[in-house]
Formats: structure tokens, C-alpha cells, sequence
């Protein structure tokens, strides 16, 4: 059965390869993309905090508590140490 | 027949009324055996001095078939902050907490967080018309708080659904992420999204909201004034308003109208300047069935009072089926 691991394990290479050249780019770039559009929705439902009007800010307050957790990587990934004045006390 | 419709909003002018013939239709409705629940959206309350009952901020039967309540904006922003706050302590750490409370209280004192709550708690109610109550009465605060009360429904579902559909957007990359990312992207299953659940349920309430009051079959505005200009004005701007919204208005109510009966020097003066106001505004509400109420020889308030107006709103619908 040598030949059909040998096989296999070509397979797998071909894959990585494949993977490496294509997938990973494509891959990023959806991750990218999925993060900024969290970020939008965050500025869309609370951009009060930041210092627009938000006519619905008091209806999405209610969204607060799933949210938190989002804004506190939010300013991580910003370079923020502690959450910025004015917005979500997370941290 | 006005009292076919399930919902009936009076507004006007302060000052002209509205009260007094909400609270008699309110009166009459539940007399002919329809459970009636009486809401007054008016920050200043006055339909407990009318009906000379203790009305609170909760439904509570007052009469045989009829509720009242008086909606309180305070206490129903308290209720909602409340209710954010028993949810935050599941998902926030502990250390957290009161600083996430200290940023909740500052949303407490936000401008129009009142308005919003009221709207809230007025949804709220409209989702039991023809369910636990066959008719609704409002009792609502000068027009201009009234008319953008009720443009609300729809502004505030076109912010909500933009919101659904930024969110959707974000579940839709999410999900790509995860079949591309495989492993990388964590463990199986996306979680339940309960964000979009409570941005869907809330843009639910507000249409089903707007639903009814735009259909002319199952409520309609009422627009009280006294034959005198301004509350004529008044009357006359927030019916171009109500179409703008497509909200249905149902009769004109010309209020403490002078009897034929009583004479004097005076009062016929009197009337012939109110006879001029009663024929302008025939003219400008001639799509819509004007109705009379006469002046009383006392103030309008207690059942005995009231009755007396109900008794003059008979006569009114007869005189209009005739």
C-alpha cells in the first residue's frame, strides 16, 4: 500500500500549494473585509458615542451588552490600550 | 361609524378638549359592551381629573369594560435602562460593571430618551388592539408631540432595517470566513446572531404599529377644535400632516359650540363670529364629517359630567347616519 501513501501525501502537498497560491490571499481579504464591516455596524448603531446623532441610540442601547466584548478588540486592533474616552467603558 | 374602528386618536390643540371627548368616546365605547383601554400619551395628564378616578401609569379597570392609564415617559425609560442593565450582567465581567452602568445611566439622561420610551410603551399597546382590548382610545398631547409620535413607526423602521442590513452583511462575511478559514476560523457552528434578533423583533413591533394606524379600517385620527382661529389653524395644518403620513382622519370635532337656546345681547355677538368659523370650517374639512358639541353650563369632569357629552356624541352620530 506504499504507492497509495505516496500518493496521498502528493495530494496534500498539491493542496497546500494551491491553498498558499490562492486561498490565502482571498482568505485574508475576507477577513479584512468581515472586520471592517463589524466596525461600520458598530459606528452605525452607536455612533452617538463617538459624537454623531444617532436617532435610534436609545433602541440600540439595548444591543450594548452583545456588543462589549466586540468594542473592547475594536480599540485593540485601533492601537488603543483602554477603550477611548466617551465610548464603551470596556476596559 | 367612528366607534367601527379598533384604534381612535384624539388630538388637537391644547386645551380644546381632546380629553373630555376621548374620554367620553372611551365612556360610550364600553357602555356598548367593548372592552375600552383609555391611553393618555399627554405628559400632562389630565384624564384621571376628568373621569374623577385614580388613573396610574398601568392599564387598571376603573369602570365596568373600561381601563385607563396614564403613560409615564419617566418611569418607562427607567423600566427599559433597568432591563438593559439586568442583561449587561451576563455578558460583562464583574470588575466592569460599574463602569458599564455609569455609561448606561449617561443614555438614561440622553436627549429623547423620554420620547423614545413613550414610543416604545405606545407600540407595545398597539400590539393588543382587538386582543385583550377591542377598542384603544388615545388621548394624545398637542399635535405637533403627537403627529411626530406617530411619524415615528416609520422613521425609525427605515433606521432599524438599515441596521439589519449592515448586520446581515456581517453575518453573510462571517459565515464566508468560516468556510474558507476552516479550522483557523474556530470551532463549528456560527452562534446565534442575537443582535439581528432583537434589531428584527423591534423593527416587527414598529411596522405592525404603522400597520394599524394607516389602515383606515382599523383606526383613524380625531381632530378636535374649538370654533375659534387658531385651534381651527392648527386643526387644518395637522390634516395635510396626517396624509402626508397616511394616517386615515376619521371626523372633525367642533367643540363647546353655543346652544341655540341661550340668547343675550352678548352671546349673539358671539355667535355670529362663531357662526363664521363653523361655515369656514365646514368648508375646509368638507372631505370629512364634522360633528358639533355644545358648550355645558359647567366644566366637564365626573361620570355624570361625562355622560352628558356622550349623550350629546349620540345625537351627533345619529345626526350624521341621517
Amino acid at each position: 500500500m506504499r504507492w497509495w501513501s505516496g500518493l496521498r501525501r502528493r495530494l496534500r502537498v498539491a493542496r497546500e500549494i494551491y491553498e498558499g497560491m490562492f486561498v490565502a490571499p482571498y482568505r485574508s481579504q475576507i477577513y479584512r473585509e468581515y472586520l471592517e464591516q463589524r466596525d461600520l455596524f458598530l459606528l452605525a448603531g452607536f455612533s452617538d458615542l463617538l459624537g454623531a446623532p444617532n436617532p435610534v441610540a436609545f433602541y440600540t442601547l439595548e444591543l450594548y451588552p452583545e456588543l462589549i466584548e466586540q468594542f473592547h478588540r475594536w480599540h485593540l486592533r485601533m492601537g488603543m490600550e483602554h477603550s477611548p474616552q466617551g465610548g464603551f467603558r470596556c476596559c | 361609524m367612528l366607534l367601527a374602528r379598533e384604534v381612535l386618536f384624539f388630538g388637537g390643540k391644547g386645551g380644546v378638549g381632546k380629553t373630555t371627548l376621548a374620554s367620553a368616546f372611551a365612556l360610550l365605547a364600553a357602555e356598548r359592551g367593548q372592552r375600552t383601554l383609555l391611553v393618555s400619551t399627554d405628559p400632562a395628564h389630565s384624564t384621571g381629573d376628568i373621569l374623577e378616578l385614580a388613573v396610574g401609569p398601568e392599564p387598571r379597570e376603573v369602570l365596568s369594560r373600561l381601563w385607563a392609564m396614564e403613560i409615564d415617559p419617566v418611569q418607562e425609560a427607567d423600566r427599559y435602562i433597568a432591563d438593559v442593565k439586568a442583561r449587561i450582567a451576563d455578558t460583562t465581567p464583574p470588575r466592569l460593571m460599574a463602569e458599564v452602568e455609569r455609561q448606561i445611566d449617561i443614555a438614561r439622561v440622553s436627549p429623547g430618551a423620554e420620547e423614545a420610551a413613550l414610543f416604545d410603551r405606545f407600540t407595545r399597546i398597539m400590539e393588543e388592539a382587538g386582543d385583550r382590548y377591542d377598542r384603544l382610545i388615545f388621548d394624545t398631547a398637542p399635535l405637533g408631540h403627537t403627529l411626530r409620535l406617530l411619524s415615528l413607526p416609520e422613521q425609525m423602521a427605515t433606521w432599524i432595517s438599515g441596521l439589519i442590513g449592515r448586520r446581515k452583511k456581517v453575518n453573510a462575511l462571517g459565515r464566508m470566513w468560516r468556510r474558507v478559514a476552516g479550522a483557523a476560523a474556530g470551532d463549528g457552528a456560527p452562534p446565534h446572531d442575537r443582535v439581528l434578533a432583537a434589531l428584527e423583533q423591534r423593527k416587527a413591533r414598529f411596522e405592525r404599529a404603522r400597520a394599524v394606524l394607516t389602515d383606515a379600517r382599523r383606526s383613524a385620527f380625531v381632530l378636535v377644535a374649538t370654533p375659534e382661529r387658531l385651534p381651527l389653524l392648527e386643526a387644518e395644518k395637522a390634516v395635510g400632516t396626517l396624509d402626508r403620513y397616511g394616517i386615515p382622519v376619521g371626523a372633525v370635532f367642533l367643540n363647546r359650540v353655543l346652544p341655540d337656546d341661550v340668547t343675550g345681547e352678548f352671546l349673539e355677538r358671539r355667535r355670529e363670529r362663531e357662526s363664521r368659523y363653523l361655515d369656514q370650517a365646514a368648508a375646509t374639512f368638507s372631505g370629512h364629517t364634522v360633528h358639533h358639541v355644545p358648550l355645558q353650563e359647567t366644566d366637564v369632569h365626573g361620570l355624570a359630567a361625562l355622560r352628558r357629552i356622550v349623550a350629546c356624541l349620540h345625537e351627533s352620530e345619529r345626526a350624521s347616519l341621517s
